[in-house]
């Protein structure tokens, strides 16, 4: 892949993401696909990932991917971002998030994000 | 594998090699002089001049601290690296954090620096 593809590809996750169009990451995520988070400090898989998307929405009315920042090597990108989220009570949160991915024949086969997970009350609208 | 790549990450690891050991004259070589560092727990930027006095007021915090497991790639203008770092506190306990730097380089000297980790982990010893 080339820069161009590489740099598409990321855009369409990202949008996929934020609009939540499942049946796009489907697509776009290969299916040994491995996503990492260093709040976790484990590798979860492609389907589970799908599988927990609407649970990751609970409590929040709308989530937009800004600031984007992203860079691309030779088989990969990494993407600097903040993640704007409004609760459904109308509170306006934002998290501060570093994904590095590897892609292959247009699709990712790897994610590992980075993030504060102190920072989640406050996105939350919780007690800070 | 490019010049460029070779050099950046050079320069990745001579960062990471002099912050473990102390050495802030050989951090400030890495550095450009107009450089900031972002960081994600704080979300504040800071010059060179506030990160390397903090490098020299936390090299005494700890006992130890290594980097490891880099995992470094590079771009055109600067490179990644995701590691480890281990702490070793002076009585003994161990911390273990997953971190990702993003460095942009110019002329071989970094002129920015973000940093993201989980700041939750810091009490996460062992």
């Amino acid at each position: 892949m080339n820069e161009y593809e590489i740099r598409e590809l990321c855009e369409v996750f990202f949008d996929a993401y934020q609009d939540g169009r499942v049946d796009v990451l489907d697509r776009v995520l290969a299916d040994d696909c491995i996503i990492w988070h260093n709040v976790f400090g484990r590798e979860t898989t492609r389907d589970e990932n799908l599988a927990r998307y609407p649970d990751s929405y609970v409590g929040q009315r709308r989530r937009t991917y800004n600031d984007r920042i992203v860079n691309t090597f030779h088989d990969g990108f990494v993407i600097q971002y903040t993640l704007n989220g409004v609760m459904h009570t109308g509170h306006k949160g934002a998290l501060w998030i570093c994904i590095v991915a590897q892609c292959r024949d247009g699709k990712i086969t790897r994610i590992d994000e980075y993030m504060d997970s102190s920072k989640f009350a406050a996105w939350m609208g919780g007690p800070r | 594998m490019s010049a460029v790549d070779t050099r950046h990450r050079r320069l990745c690891h001579t960062l990471f090699d002099a912050i473990e050991q102390g050495d802030i004259a050989a951090v400030d070589a890495c550095y450009a002089p107009e450089m900031t560092m972002w960081f994600n727990v704080t979300g504040q930027t800071s010059t060179r001049e506030e990160n390397l006095a903090a490098l020299t007021t936390g090299k005494g915090l700890h006992r130890r601290r290594t980097y490891n497991d880099r995992q470094i790639r590079t771009f055109d203008d600067g490179f990644i690296a995701q590691y480890t770092c281990h702490v070793v506190a002076h009585n003994g306990a161990q911390v273990a954090l997953s971190a990702c730097l993003v460095a942009e380089v110019h002329d071989d000297k970094i002129v920015k620096l973000f940093e993201y980790l989980d700041s939750g982990k810091f009490g996460a010893r062992r």
